[in-house]
Parts: C-alpha cells; structure tokens; sequence
C-alpha cells in the first residue's frame, strides 16, 4: 500500500530534512513502539530475566526495572521516546509498575494498528480507547479493597508487607523478601506519616558480605569522613550523646583571602601568629564549653581541632555532605549552626547511642534510637557492586509502593487478576454499544490481556492454556483469580496475599491510554537533518 | 503488506517502516550489540568457565603460581584468587562480575577468594546442562538457592567448636593458620609465618567484643635477606631515620614528643610581608629566630621529652641545636604513621610547643635504627610501646614480588585466625565441607518435587568439582579420588574425610588438622549461589559501541 495522496513536487522543505507522513507515519510509529515493547516483555513479572546494558563509557548494569533499562537504551526514535517518558512518569509517581506501562501502552498500539490498516480513522479509535480507560479506572475503583489503619494496626502492617513482597517477587531480590519486606516497612513507618518524604530514607551501599547482612538503621548512618591524624584517638562510641551541627570550618588558615599584614617590627610577628591562634582556639572553646560530644559540620575539620577534640574525648567528623547532615538533623534534632558562638541547649540534638562501627571493608558512623526519628537508614550489602545496585531500585520499587499503600489503602489483586476482571467487564459492555467503539473497546478489553499472557511466557507456562481458564473463571465471578506461579495454576490472588495498590493500576493504565492515544495522532514527523556545518539550522519550515 | 512484518527481534532494536526500509529508534543502533534469550545466558556462563579455569589450577596446598605482568611491566607472582583476577583486567562484563565476587569474599573472610570462583564456575556450568534439557533459567536459580540453604545448614550442623585461648603458642591457632599458608610461597617458612599471623591478632584482639581492628596490623615490606628474616614487631616500624647522622642509633626510655607544627619561628596563616631596610632591623630578625628556636627546644626539654616526632621538617640550625642538647628526632612523618605512632605510645599529638606538657608525652621502651647490608636505607623500630594494641609485620624477601607474595600470604592467613576469634566454629578442609555438603544436598534431591530435584543434583555436582579439582592439582585421578572418597564418608559417616593433597597418607582432616572457618565456607557458598542467580537471570544483553574519541 502507497500513500493515499501523491507526494506535491513543490520543495517546500530544506534539502535534507526528512518528513513522512500520512497512515504509513503511525504505523512505523506503533512499529517503533512495539520493538521497544519487545524488548521490556521478558522482565515482567516475578519469572522476569534481567537485561545486562553496557554504556558507551564501559559503565554495566543489570537490571529489570523499566524505567531504569528503557533510560539506558539511549532511545532517539520520537515516538518511542515517548514510552520512555511515560515509564519515567510512573517511576516518578508512584514507583512501580514501569515495565506494565510500557507493555500495556504497546499492547493498546498494537490493536490500534490493525483498525488503522482496515482505514479507520485514528480520531475514532482515540475516542473509543479514551472511553474504555475511563470505565476500566471506575471499575478498579469500584473493585478496590479498602483496609482502613485505624481499625487495625497490625492488619495495617501486613497489608504494607504483602504490597512490598509482591513489588519484589520480580527482582534479584524476590528469595529474601521476607527479609527486605521488613526493612521496608519499618523504613517508611518511620517517617514522617504526613508527607511520607522518601528523600528521607537514606540507602548506603557497601560492596560484600550477602544480601541479608543489609542492616536497618532507625537514625542515621554516613560512612567515616576524610580525617586527619589525631581522629583515632577519638572515642568512638557514645550513650545519649550531645551532637551539634555546624557549618563552620574548623582550620588554622587565613581569615580573610587577599588580606595583607604589613609586620613593622619583628616583635609583632609573634603577636599576629599568637591572633590567628587565638581565633581558631576561641571557637574550640566555644564548642567544647556547650558539652557537646559529636561535633559534625559540613566544612572541613582540621588537624588542629581533630587532636583538641581528641584531647577533650569528644568526637569529630568534617565535611559531612549536605545530604547526610540535614538527615542528622532530622533525626537528632537541633539546627545547623554557622557560627561558634551563642550555641543555645536547644540548637543541640541527641540520640540513644552513637557508634562508629566496620562494615565490610568501611566505617560508618551510625546514630541510633533517635528520638525525632523521621528518618531511617538502608545500609546493602551484596556480592557485587551491580548487586547492590539492582537491590537498590528493588527497594526503591518496594518503598514507592508502601509509601502509596499508606496514603491510600487501597488494594487489587495482582498476577494479572485485576487486568482479567477488567477484561472482562469491558468485554461485556463494549456489547452494549453500537457501532466501531464496539470494536475498540473489546480490543481494548483483549489488550489488557498481555499481562497474565506474558507472565505465564516469562515463567515458561502454557499461556494459551491459562488464559483460558482465567476467563472461565472470571466469567463464573471470580474476580481475584489470576496467576498462581506456585502451582503453574490460576488461583484466587487475593487470599495468596498477592496485592498491588489500587493507585498503581490505575496510573499505569491512565497513562498507558494516554501515550497511546498520543501517538494514534501524530501523523506527521519533520525531522531536520543535522546541520554538518555547525551554522546556524533554522526550523527547517523556512524558505529556501 | 511490509508494515505486517514483526520487528526482528535477534538483532538491536530494529523496526521496519512501511517500505521494509529498517529505522533507527535506538541511538548508536549499528555499533550495539545485542543478544538475546538462552544464547546470552550461554555465552554468559562460557565467558564465567574461562575465568574460573584461569584461577582453578591455583586451588589448594599443590595449586601452582600465576605470572601477572601489567602494562607497566611491573610483575606480580601469587596463587591469591582476588588478586590474580583484579589484575587480569578483564574486558567482559560476567568476568567482571567474578572478579567482585572474589573481592567481596577479601573484603568480608580475606580468604577463599579463589574457591569461590572455582565454585561459581562449577554451578553455571551445570545450569548449562539443565538450560540445555529446557529448563527455565530462574527456576534453576531458586533450586540452587534451596539447595544452598541445605548446603549450608548441613555445614552449620557438622561445624565443630574448637577451643581458641588467647595464648600465643594455641595450636588451633598454629594449625589453622599454617593451612591457609599452605598453598602459598612461603609455605617452607610456615611455622616462622603461622607464628607471626597468630601473635599478631593475638596482641590486637578484643576478645570480648570478638573483634579484630585491622587498622592496628601494618604490613611493611623490604626487599633483601631471606623471607625467615620476616618479623614481628610490637610496636611501630616508620621508614624513616633520625634527622642527624649524629644522633645514638638506639634510645631506651623514650618519652616522645609528637608534634604537627614544624620547627621553625611561626609564620602567621594570612599573607604578610616585613619591610627591612636596615642592617640593625636585620639583625634583630635573625635573633629573634635564633630566640625561637632556643625556646621550642626549651620548652621540649621542659615537657621532659628525649625523642622529637614531627610531622614537618625543621631547619638545618634546629636539626643542629636537637642534636646539641642531646634530642633524638624524626622528621616528615606522614599523618597516618604519626596517628599509629600516637596511638602506640599512648602520646597526644601537640599542635604546637606551647601546649606541650609531659601528659602529652608518648612512651616507648626503645627507639632503635635499623640498617640493612650495604643499602642506605634506614628503619626505626619503635617497640615497648605503652599500648601493646599495635603491630608492624615486618616481612622481607629476596625480591619485591616475593615480599609481596609474603605480605599477601601473611594476609589471608591472619584473616583466617582472626575469622576463628570471631567464630570459633570450623569444618574441614581438603574439600572434606564440600563433600559432605554435596552428600547432604544430593539425599535432599530426592525428597524434591518436580524441577527442584535437577537443580539440587546440578548443585551437589558443582560442590564435588572442590575436591576433585584439589586432586587433580595435587596429581591424583580426580574421579577415582572422588568416588573413593564419597564412599568412604557415607560408610564411615564422617564428615572430615578429604584429598589427601600432601601425601601423608590419611584422609582423615581432623588428624591432619586441616580446617578452615565456618563462616568463611558458608559465605563462599552464598556469594558464589547470589552470584549465579544474578548471571542466570539476564536473557538480554545491550553492549554500547565504544565511543570513538
């Protein structure tokens, strides 16, 4: 098949510039989305593989996080840059569910290609998809399990727990979930339950030992800074210590740069080195006459104030990054102080003990039993740096989706129950509609079908077989069945406690709808070819 | 029409539009590489089985050396696993995985490194099999996983205790430590080496916390004498001399004074300038430093010190007023020497003279300048310190490399003692733990439903490849060895039968006293199943071009 109108001969555009457009636009377009789709399908689900991506600079990571693979594939194809972005925007709001979005929204332009070959207008088939999300997130709503925390702490818990463990069950990570689950949750129930900033978990990475020699910290954890001779002889463990907080530097040095001293007579040299002296030595003194026993600050510490504090039992850590700090700020209390002086008992935080403490071949200062604790630490261990990467984005996955189950408790099923119920139902009222939107609602009801279908390819199951009694299933009224992976059979997965946050579902839907949607309407690309000179390009639509 | 056509899926990402011309989506796209499915995983445990038989030959008491030269032409020669790997410098991306697996089993036992890789090689090798019967890469992984966890609960159940006293002639101790020696190039100096390894810990151990701080263990090295010149030092060895050729080769008593700030008039921090334009106002400058050199060595004599450490260097005219009034010094000291120095001799270090007070003072028993041959080279030797907490090892050896195949030796052998003070639970070596381990997974086998059963096999096979590969580097029949050996066990039901590598002619462990720690086999068993569980994992691979500039 030829473009449907012929080519005008007129040469409007720059020599160079590459343009198509017309029917044959969007489906190179959909083409491009499906090869990325493609290559996302085998990580899906709890039998996901990993992809192993080596970057130009030699960098390695292995992984199966959508967003993170889809990232590094360096994609420059316009239309399927565009399913990176929506894999960002649901990494970004809620966390999870990246590689689902992605195969979904290629799934939705996969059915949407066969009415576009058959001439359907795309308006049309926008117009039916936009219709089928819509009832599709009324019926998740609908659908939804609420589990209220108030009337139940416990319960509360273990539905945070089983969110997490499901989040997990694709990742390196799915053997010691019970282990990480708890971590998790403890880790986000220790926030500040308002505003949930995740910013605040802090996740350390030190390379060695197994995955389960990961600690919790309830506080702060930050690796030894740089330090100068004299630091050895600090204690290094405290019972209910005094910490402040500075934004000071703490060094013999010139006051002010650019400054000159013009010495007249020989017997003022002694004077001006014994001012210089006295000013480092005056805020020392400041410091030690607070009590304070740790005192940290985001600027250097010197080797002079190192072997004062030594001297005094009082231990010190120097440029400490900013991120650390304000985390120790807010686990211990107090301010950051950028001056020595007028330190007031209130500017002083605390915690239950302080330590500094080898892990692997590292030392942490950990402060634990923080009393304002809003904050917790994550410190992973693993066999390999990629490793301890690929646990990192697990727990990141895991923490975004406990943090969502905690601001709205709201589950499904997952293993591909709620995507078949939803199927389903669309199924049955796309036959209440006359006219094309039948068609495109019940293609939208079969594209939701990818997910249980690839998950059982991914874990080398009969999908065909599956499916089918899924269906069965469903059409009798059971609506939580969906993939039971330890008896390669289907099974009711809300009572095997495999639950995913209502919102996630419906984000990823949401979106998925919408890149499709987005680009059922491109029918055009002007592309200007890159400008070999290096002058000045224009926008390719001028006059030439 | 062209557009029906499925994107390719064997190659990078390549669609086609409807003119079947292909299009690029992904940057870069003809200089990736891509593979993909089962031929990845393949090629994955292919590249993993060349580098596990590059170190293979280096296992046990009879592994031989391996030659490593870089690209600086410098030389290394060791059998030590995590080192032969990090200098290889390999190229490919599962290698280099190997290579960290061997390093984080340094960084946590400090010994092992090279069985773990032998035994990771082992277990992809049998996924392989199983991959090529069509089973599915991840359900072999969570059989090796269960397996393992059968593997190590057998090994915690057989672990015996053994009694670790904190006197320096334990033979457990002596035992333990001369068989991780035994691979190495100094195995004919061991019983010198084991001593050294277990006084070492010995004197930095905290028994109570059941710790070990490194940070206290130095290692020096230098090249000249034999390596039975090796020795322990308690207290601290600087590669420094005294600032004066003049000064007594040896001082007893030490009372030291460390100090940060050079011996010089101070200078103040901000820019200055002095103005002398006349012969008097010169005048007066030189004696005031004359004046301040008097009063530092005043104020050092007064605080009682005999010996001055100093962190700077001092003046030709300061070098020579110490040397008058009868102080022994030291200068450029690094910062982290002069901490060991201060943490020694239980000394503050003093930021300048005024706040030197005898407190402050360090203690030693004696300083003394070692001298070696002909060489210029200097050592002092400061021992008798009043915290015993601080050793040097002091290794030598004819050349560089064997001094440093020495220190490495010295390494993993006082990782190992320090591993039995943590824990004092051990199994037996000689690939006797991995025999029975297998022994115990391979009976769970059976008792396995569906496609675990295959899996714990592949595993119990993979652990067999320890001892059969001890038996092929000590000269045995490896099978014959094996099967004799398996058997034994089972008739015997004794859990410490292994290769006899040396020939003493007993299978016996226990007798032999070939152990090694409980902790360090159970983490080669769990980084080695983490490890193949990551490589079985990836079905896709995306390799970018190297950039061209």
């Amino acid at each position: 098949m030829s473009f449907s109108t012929q080519t005008p001969t007129i040469v409007v555009l720059k020599e160079g510039t590459d343009s198509s457009q017309g029917k044959g636009q969007i489906l190179s377009n959909i083409n491009a989305c499906l090869a990325i789709q493609d290559t996302l399908k085998p990580t899906l689900g709890p039998f996901g593989s990993d992809i192993l991506i080596v970057s130009s600079n030699g960098k390695t990571t292995i992984s199966n996080d959508g967003a993170t693979i889809l990232k590094l594939l360096d994609i420059v194809h316009p239309a399927a840059k565009m399913l990176v972005d929506i894999s960002r925007a649901q990494d970004a709001e809620v966390g999870d569910g990246t590689t689902s979005v992605t195969i979904l929204a290629g799934e939705f332009l996969k059915e949407a290609k066969a009415f576009i070959e058959d001439g359907m207008s795309s308006h049309l088939i926008i117009k039916g998809l936009r219709k089928a999300n819509e009832l599709a997130i009324a019926k998740i709503k609908q659908l939804a399990v609420q589990i209220t925390r108030h009337d139940n702490e416990q319960e509360f818990r273990q539905l945070l727990e089983k969110c997490a463990t499901t989040a997990m069950s694709s990742k390196l990570i799915s053997k010691n979930s019970t282990f990480f689950t708890k971590m998790v949750v403890d880790a986000v129930l220790s926030l500040d339950q308002e505003d949930l900033d995740e910013k605040l978990i802090g996740i350390k990475k030190v390379p060695g030992g197994g995955m389960e020699d990961s600690i919790f910290v309830d506080g702060v954890a930050f690796k030894k800074t740089f330090s100068y001779a004299g630091f050895e002889q600090q204690p290094k463990q405290f019972k209910n210590p005094k910490i402040i907080n500075l934004n000071v530097e703490l060094e013999l040095k010139a006051e002010k740069e650019n400054a000159e001293v013009r010495v007249e007579e020989v017997k003022d040299y002694q004077a001006i080195v014994d001012a210089e002296w006295q000013i480092i030595f005056n805020k020392l003194e400041a410091i030690s006459q607070t009590g304070v026993n740790i005192v940290l600050s985001k600027l250097p510490i010197g080797d002079l104030a190192t072997q004062y504090f030594a001297d005094r039992n009082i231990f010190c850590a120097g440029r400490v990054s900013s991120e650390d700090m304000d985390r120790v700020i807010k686990a211990v209390g107090g301010n950051i102080q950028s001056t020595c002086s007028n330190i007031k008992s209130e500017d002083i935080g605390t915690c239950e003990t302080f330590e500094e403490v080898q892990i692997g071949s590292e030392r942490y200062n950990l402060f634990k039993g923080c009393p304002q604790a809003k904050t917790c630490t994550l410190v992973l261990r693993g066999g390999a740096e990629q490793v301890i990467a690929e646990v990192e984005r697990s727990l990141h996955d895991a923490i975004m989706i406990v943090k969502r189950a905690v601001s709205h408790s709201e589950v499904v099923a997952g293993g591909g129950a709620i995507e078949m119920e939803l199927s389903k139902y669309l199924r049955d009222y796309a036959k209440t509609v006359a006219g094309k939107q039948q068609l495109i609602i019940s293609a939208y009801a079969k594209a939701l079908e990818v997910i249980p279908r690839q998950l059982c390819e991914n874990a080398g199951l009969d999908g065909i077989e599956l499916l089918n009694k899924l269906r069965s299933c469903h059409a009798k009224g059971d609506i939580w069945y969906g993939i039971d992976f330890q008896k390669e059979n289907v099974g009711n997965n809300m009572k095997n406690f495999i639950w995913e946050p209502s919102l996630v579902k419906i984000n990823a839907l949401g979106s998925a709808t919408e890149a499709a949607t987005l680009l059922l309407s491109v029918d055009e690309t002007i592309r200007n070819d890159e400008d070999k000179d290096g002058g000045a390009g224009g926008r390719g639509r001028g006059a030439y | 029409m062209a557009a029906q056509q499925v994107p390719d899926l064997s190659n990078a990402i390549v669609a086609q539009d409807e003119m079947g011309r292909p299009f690029i989506i992904v940057r870069d796209q003809g200089k990736k590489q891509r593979k993909h499915g089962i031929e990845a995983t393949k090629s994955h445990i292919l590249a993993a089985r060349s580098v596990a038989s590059i170190v293979k030959t280096s296992l046990g008491p009879r592994g031989l050396d391996k030659i490593l030269i870089s690209q600086d032409g410098d030389i290394t020669i060791t059998n030590d696993g995590a080192t032969i790997l990090t200098q290889m410098d390999l190229d490919n991306e599962i290698a280099k995985l190997l290579v960290e697996l061997s390093r984080s089993q340094d960084d946590e036992i400090g010994d092992g490194t090279t069985g773990v890789v032998v035994i990771a090689g082992a277990l992809l090798d049998q996924a392989l099999e199983l991959i090529e019967k069509g089973i599915h890469p991840i359900k072999i992984a969570n059989g090796f996983d269960e397996a393992c966890k059968i593997a190590v609960q057998h090994l915690d159940s057989i672990a015996d205790n053994i009694d670790i006293s904190t006197e320096s002639t334990d033979s457990n101790l002596l035992k333990a430590a001369r068989t991780s020696l035994g691979s190495k190039i100094v195995s004919k100096a061991h019983e010198h080496f084991s001593q050294m390894a277990v006084d070492a810990v010995l004197a930095v151990a905290d028994f109570e916390r059941k710790d070990v701080d490194f940070e206290l263990i130095k290692m020096e090295k230098k090249v000249g004498g034999s390596i039975d010149d090796s020795s322990l030092i308690r207290g601290v060895l600087l590669d420094k001399d005294f600032s004066h050729p003049q000064m007594p080769k040896i001082v007893k008593d030490c009372k030291i004074a460390i100090l940060t700030c050079p011996f010089e008039p101070p200078k103040p921090k901000t820019k200055h300038k002095l103005d002398i334009s006349t012969v008097e106002e010169f005048k007066v400058l030189q004696e005031y430093e004359q004046k301040k050199f008097q009063e530092m060595i005043d104020l050092v004599k007064a605080s009682g010190a005999n010996v001055v450490a100093c962190q700077w260097g001092f003046d030709d005219e300061a070098n020579h007023l110490l040397l008058a009034n009868g102080l022994n010094a030291i200068r450029w000291i690094g910062g982290s020497e002069l901490e060991l120095l201060a943490i020694a001799t239980n000394g503050r270090i003093v930021p300048r003279f005024e706040d030197l007070t005898p407190e402050k003072l360090g203690r030693a028993g004696s300083i003394r300048e070692l001298e070696f041959g002909t060489t210029r080279d200097r050592m002092l030797v400061i021992e008798d310190c009043s915290n015993t907490k601080a050793v040097t090892c002091f290794i030598r050896g004819s050349n560089e490399m064997i001094a440093a195949e020495g220190i490495r030796a010295l390494h993993d052998s006082v990782c190992v003692v320090r591993n039995l003070v943590r824990d004092s639970r051990v199994v037996y070596g000689g690939g006797a733990a991995e025999l029975t381990a297998s022994l115990a997974v391979s009976e769970a086998a059976d008792k396995q439903k569906g496609i675990d059963q295959y899996a714990f096999r592949a595993f119990s096979a993979a652990l067999d490849t320890i001892p059969m590969t001890l038996a092929e580097n000590s000269g045995l029949d490896p099978i014959e060895t094996l099967s004799a050996l398996k058997a034994k066990q089972i008739i015997e039901k004794s859990s410490h039968l292994g290769v006899d590598c040396l020939g003493k002619g007993t299978n016996d462990m226990k007798e032999l006293f070939v152990i090694d720690p409980l902790i360090g086999k159970k983490q080669q068993l769990l980084l080695a199943t983490q490890l193949t569980r990551m490589i079985l994992k990836i079905n896709d691979v995306i390799i970018s071009g190297k950039d061209e500039y």
